[in-house]
């Protein structure tokens, strides 16, 4: 008996992690990154690619960031013209398959920025799976679309 | 008997479309909307009032936003200060962009210059009081609404539409540019509007 529950015990313990991989590791993150916000800008967003080389579908239920008093996950829906973005409980990520997060859609919304971000800074994002594993992520802050080559303070310069 | 009946069809089937057409253009929201109208207004920028008719002679394109909208508006913004950007400089000088916020209660004109300043394309940044910019948007055809979000601890998320207006020199609404219109398009849609040198003799 001792040894039947000590070998039940043991191919438990070899098993485990084959099967029961947390979704932080099966879920790779490609390309994350912050927007840089104006100065005064309370709020921004990260975005990413979210992969799920696993073969049981999970999401992301919460995110973390250094840089935000409040960060929540948020996503845009269009109607009729109308932008509407709206807090989701959660993000899916399929199995074996990938979510974008990305303007106009999914993001993690950085809320009452504590310092404003600026391109070259770091975000630190701590990313939650929906079986409760985290996994730490450090998005660099990327310029606005067609903001690449501009320099702080230095109005009206031509290019 | 019936030939002048399928063509009267068709013609009906046309002029339908052509409504249609012509109303989508500016449409936005959840309702069709009569062509909007545009006109005058005075809204309060950090500098004190500034109305349109500040702007005769100049194209001005007009945009509704907010600065707690991460994503839409600077995107709308960036677009629009990279294509004042690739104009020549003379002809920037006859564009003018303002960005209207219709969150007059965490933007105050001061804030909301700075965050304009950012996108280093002389944006000035308008709001109001309520009264006075829901006439404005209405105006327009813009669309907005205040979201109270259970769910978020921003308080309050704002809806709205994403066009920009674009506005003659002699202060009349001519089109409206949609979101995510890519800066060399947005170029293609003032240049008519432009006085060129070669223009004037
Ligand atoms: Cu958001």
């Amino acid at each position: 008996m001792k040894k039947t529950l000590a070998a039940l015990a043991l191919s438990a313990a070899t098993c485990l992690p084959a099967a029961w991989a947390a979704d932080a590791d099966q879920v790779q993150v490609i390309a994350p990154y912050a927007r840089a916000v104006p100065p005064t800008a309370p709020a921004s967003a990260a975005f990413m690619t979210l992969r799920n080389r696993g073969d049981h579908a999970t999401a992301l239920i919460a995110a973390d960031s250094d840089v935000a008093e409040i960060t929540e996950l948020h996503t845009h829906a269009h109607e009729n013209g109308m932008m509407m973005m709206r807090p989701v409980a959660r993000i899916p990520v399929p199995a074996k398959g990938e979510t974008q997060l990305k303007p106009g859609g999914y993001h993690i919304m950085l809320i009452r920025l504590k310092h404003p971000l600026k391109p070259g800074d770091k975000v630190h994002l701590t990313l939650r799976f929906a079986d409760g594993s985290t996994k730490a992520v450090t998005a660099p802050v990327r310029p606005i679309n067609g903001m690449s080559h501009m320099h702080h303070g230095n109005m009206h310069h031509a290019h | 008997m019936r030939k002048p009946v399928l063509a009267l069809i068709v013609v009906i089937a046309a002029a339908v479309a052509a409504g249609l057409f012509a109303r989508q253009k500016f449409h936005a929201g959840s309702t069709l909307t009569a062509r909007p109208t545009g006109g005058d207004f005075t809204l309060q920028s950090s500098r004190g009032p500034v109305s349109l008719h500040d702007f005769r002679g100049k194209v001005v394109l007009l945009y509704f936003g907010y600065t707690y909208c991460p994503d839409i508006c600077p995107t709308s913004l960036g677009n629009l200060s990279a294509a004042w950007r690739m104009l020549p400089p003379d002809l920037r000088d006859q564009v003018q962009i303002l960005f209207v916020s219709v969150d007059p209660k965490r933007d105050t004109p001061e804030r909301l210059q700075q965050y304009a300043d950012f996108f280093n394309a002389r944006i000035i940044g308008l709001t109001a009081d309520k009264a006075t910019l829901d006439d404005v948007v209405r105006r327009y055809g813009a669309v907005y609404r205040i979201v109270p979000v259970k769910e978020s601890r921003v308080g309050y998320l704002v809806d709205h539409s994403a066009f920009t207006y674009v506005i003659d020199r002699n202060g009349r609404l001519i089109t409206q540019i949609p979101h995510g219109t890519p800066p060399k398009e947005i170029v293609r849609t003032l240049m008519p509007l432009l006085t060129h040198k070669e223009d004037t003799p």
